[in-house]
């Protein structure tokens, strides 16, 4: 067996793991907290997206939106992938073969990507453009791919159950 | 007056749109992952919102100004949400109108909208005159609850 495989089989033969999965209440709760701070993760990264494709907020800096967002964003990014890490644990041998988990890691690793594309080059120079309603196309296309594919990683979220 | 409104969801699920859903596997998934999309527009505004009210972010920022921007991320979603929702009730229209976690979730729902556009509007411009501070800040803590509960409601309806 390839070493991640036996390191899922190890996970969720666990006795951790088993709780958590054949629980009445905690995984259920889990679960829900996890679905709730997609509110909290997307929602407010979502908001500055749209802010840099010049749709909300017009009229104030890019960069005071981020400062407002960009905390609560990683907020419910550390909500997420705790709760997320305890959903997987209960469920890991599982979760190793569907496919649609295996893409919403790779979805997840491309969003983190892309926005560290974006803090480290064009969100630099913020302050030449942040009064503009419009931002520059690097600033706008990274918005489009956050936008894109946090949605894919909820949508290859719900599908899991599926396969 | 209940009958009329058990017979709406018995025809929601005897419709083609019930026949749909009931029977295609994708399509359910489909329209949760819409309902989940829009839950997440709709958290983020109504969070950036409140936040603001209570004075956590965006300070320097018109209060009235955000609110109104955010509130058409609101209505959007809202749509989104409703048109998705009533599909996923049109499911299990019966196992719905019977189950409290549905009931309470649009009972919460109701309040949540009706409030936003009246007592929470108020509130905003309030805020933005800077007269009393306590006020519209309870309003922000009873809205952040209010649409809160919505969501744990809706999570209740799957594992209730």
């Amino acid at each position: 067996m390839p070493f991640l495989q036996q390191f899922c089989h190890a996970l969720y033969g666990s006795s951790f793991g088993t709780m958590l999965r054949e629980s009445n209440n905690a995984f259920s709760v889990i679960e829900s907290v996890h679905v709730l701070s997609i509110a909290l993760l997307f929602g407010t990264v979502a908001v500055l997206d749209l802010r840099m494709l010049g749709l909300v907020l017009r009229p104030i800096p890019v960069g005071s939106v981020a400062r407002g967002t960009l905390p609560l964003t990683w907020c419910g990014f550390a909500v997420s992938v705790t709760s997320g890490f305890l959903l997987f644990w209960a469920e890991a041998e599982k979760m190793y073969a569907n496919p649609s988990f295996r893409a919403k890691l790779v979805l997840l690793a491309l969003a983190g990507f892309n926005a560290f594309v974006f803090h480290t080059t064009i969100f630099r120079r913020a302050r030449e453009w942040e009064l503009l309603t419009l931002p520059p196309w690097r600033a706008r296309a990274a918005a489009i791919a956050s936008l894109t594919l946090w949605s894919g990683v909820i949508v290859a979220g719900r599908a899991i159950a599926y396969f | 007056m209940f009958v009329w409104l058990h017979m709406l969801f018995a025809a929601l699920a005897h419709s083609q749109l019930g026949h749909a859903m009931q029977t295609s596997r994708w399509g359910f998934a489909l329209v949760e992952m819409a309902h989940l999309l829009g839950l997440a527009f709709l958290g983020g505004s109504i969070l950036i919102v409140d936040l603001r009210i209570l004075g956590v972010i965006l300070k320097n920022e018109s209060a009235v100004a955000i609110g109104r921007s955010l509130t058409r991320v609101l209505i959007f979603s809202l749509v989104v949400m409703a048109i998705s929702g009533i599909a996923l009730l049109s499911e299990e229209a019966e196992k719905c109108y019977l189950s409290p976690a549905f009931r309470c979730k649009m009972a919460l729902l109701a309040t949540a909208i009706v409030f936003y556009f009246t007592v929470h509007r108020i509130a905003l411009r309030r805020k933005e005159m800077g007269t009393s501070s306590l006020w519209p800040r309870a309003v922000a803590v009873i809205s952040l609850l209010l649409w809160l509960g919505v969501g744990v409601a809706g999570r209740a309806i799957g594992l209730l």
